[in-house]
């Protein structure tokens, strides 16, 4: 007895020694990206590396969000752009997603399972895959440079995911609670609106949060279907503001944490919705 | 419209029109997706047999047979692409998986703060792939790189090293961003697999006298069997798929050392302007991911008893 006791011991120490090793992995490009963020161009340049910031500087954030001067104005200019559209994919997806799920869950209509199935195989195809013919499609539609083109192809990235975890939740609903509302005189909306709903709110959140999440990150459409530089979203502004100071390294990674900031603040506010909406599908299927 | 109908019709079509209203729940969800996802596939293994103008006018484009294909199989660079986009998605895959699996087994446990650390590991996967990339880039920035002088500093090599601009270093290199971007994602995948194994049963086998490794052979992996099979497909299709890093990072370079399929496909797309053989190409890789999703569909709906109870 003694021997195993000893021996998940030493499993305790290897597991706390592995966590450390794992969070400074995590960690320590983070640390580097905020302590260049708080340093002259000057100082990051140097051979060694300026371990910690001699003078701390906050001049990087004054520019990029400050309306005074261009890049600040470019740089909010991409920042509304990126709310706007993922505030737009995520109220749409939910709206999309809200009566799918609930119909995959409670009705028995012919080609239902094949349906339902094909919508989960969207996740297996990539984002490049269909970027030609979209391309094609959004200029045949008078839609590339406009915002509507990014919010519809979002749309698709989020709602697969958004309807499974969402069926899960309706599968959980007893439909008694719904029949009881309806002999009480309610009608199915409203049975589905004063019932159902608050019951999935849970799963509500969590698809709300993947879709914003998704859209607020994506880059590869944006770059494509967007070439007016008023209607760029960050993370292609991020790219383009590369591409026009290259050796600012402060800057751009002033302009990464910023860009970091909306998401990773939401995500750890919500973790357990976040987390749900990621797991939910492998582990209850 | 009823909940539930057990009763089944004769005919099919008698079926449809019986619940005709509850298509109209999917109808929205069913139509974006067709027009986002349907026309795609159906364009992209049409355009694969053309020689499309770069002017992108499509009524000019040729039919050119399965040219396009001979010609991608055929090519020196396809073998390259194609080894180079292996190792990418073998190494990644592996590596986020271990490392995932690792942090799942070592967090599944109460502790102080372990939702916390939980949350602090899953940072790299919340945050856009391109501030990401960028701040690998500074990382291995060649000559102010912080990895350079550290490997420096603590007497590894006499200079900084040139991660990103070697033939030799590129692609581990990207590999590296890759694991860090996404193992969080199989240990939260592994973190809800490790949920369903009964704590009972450790119990037992400890009284029994297993030892911590016995334990997690026989009791914890014959449970995680589905949620592994679910977790490296998502990862195996994810890095086939991913275009940001390496894109960001070395556009493919240098002298092709980290072109993927992907990139090599946006290139022959959006550089060269050459839709009809990047649609061939996307066509092969489309085949490549749809043998994968049928496991994946197999996985999630419990037709393999691989599947956690």
């Amino acid at each position: 007895m003694r021997a195993r006791v000893h021996g998940d011991r030493g499993w305790g120490i290897a597991r706390v020694v592995f966590l450390a090793l794992l969070t400074l992995f995590t960690l320590l490009p983070m640390v580097w990206m905020l302590l260049t963020s708080m340093k002259t161009q000057f100082a990051a340049s140097q051979y060694p590396p300026e371990w910690w910031p001699r003078n701390v500087t906050f001049e990087q954030y004054f520019i990029l969000l400050s309306p005074a001067n261009e890049t600040g104005r470019e740089f909010l200019r991409y920042m509304f752009n990126s709310l706007w559209v993922s505030f737009a994919t995520t109220v749409l997806s939910v709206m999309v997603a809200v009566p799918a799920a609930y119909a995959f869950s409670r009705f028995r209509f012919p080609g239902r399972n094949l349906l339902f199935y094909s919508v989960l195989l969207r996740n297996m195809f990539p984002a490049v895959v269909f970027l030609m013919p979209l391309f094609i499609l959004m200029r045949w539609l008078h839609l590339v440079n406009t915002e509507l083109s990014l919010i519809l192809t979002y749309l698709t990235f989020g709602l697969p995911l958004s309807i499974w975890l969402l069926k899960g939740f309706y599968d959980n609903i007893p439909a008694q609670l719904e029949q009881a509302a309806r002999i009480d005189g309610a009608t199915r909306f409203q049975a589905f609106i004063q019932i159902v709903m608050p019951l999935s709110s849970p799963g509500i959140i969590a698809t709300a949060i993947y879709s914003f999440i998704l859209a607020w990150n994506e880059y590869v459409y944006a770059l494509t279907f967007l070439n007016d530089k008023s209607k760029l979203t960050l993370p292609v502004g991020l790219q383009r503001f590369f591409t026009e100071y290259t050796t600012n390294w402060p800057g751009l990674m002033a302009a990464s944490f910023i860009t970091s900031v909306p998401v990773v603040v939401l995500f750890l506010v919500l973790q357990k919705y976040f987390v749900r909406a990621l797991t939910e599908g492998a582990v209850k299927a | 419209m009823s909940v539930s109908t057990a009763a089944r019709e004769p005919n099919v079509f008698a079926r449809i029109v019986r619940h005709r209203a509850d298509y109209l729940y999917i109808a929205p969800a069913l139509g974006v997706m067709l027009l986002v996802i349907g026309y795609p596939i159906y364009d992209t293994i049409y355009l694969s047999f053309f020689n499309t103008p770069p002017s992108l006018a499509m009524a000019d484009k040729i039919f050119v047979g399965t040219d396009n294909y001979v010609r991608i199989l055929t090519s020196e660079a396809f073998l390259d692409v194609t080894i180079n986009t292996l190792i990418w998605t073998a190494f990644s895959t592996f590596f986020a998986f271990a490392l995932g699996l690792g942090a799942a087994l070592a967090l599944d446990r109460q502790f102080v703060g372990r939702g916390l650390l939980r949350g602090i590991l899953l940072i790299p996967y919340v945050i856009s792939a391109v501030a990401a990339a960028y701040i690998w880039r500074w990382l291995y920035h060649s000559d102010f790189g912080v990895i350079g002088a550290l490997a420096v500093a603590s007497g590894i090599t006499d200079r900084p090293i040139n991660f990103l601009d070697n033939v030799d270093t590129s692609l581990p290199s990207l590999i590296v961003v890759n694991v860090w971007k996404e193992f969080s994602f199989a240990m939260i995948m592994m973190l809800a697999g490790l949920q369903t194994v009964p704590e009972q049963l450790h119990r037992a086998a400890q009284v029994d006298g297993a030892g911590v490794f016995q334990r997690f052979w026989h009791i914890t992996m014959p449970h995680l069997k589905g949620v592994t099979l679910v977790t490296v497909l998502l990862l195996l299709v994810a890095n086939l798929n991913s275009f940001t890093i390496p894109w960001i990072m070395t556009a493919g370079g240098p002298a092709g050392s980290s072109d993927i399929w992907i990139t090599a496909i946006y290139q022959l797309a959006f550089e060269r302007i050459r839709f009809g053989v990047a649609s061939a190409y996307s066509v092969i890789l489309f085949v490549v991911m749809m043998s994968m999703g049928y496991f994946y569909v197999r996985a999630l709906t419990g037709k393999d008893e691989a599947t956690p109870g």
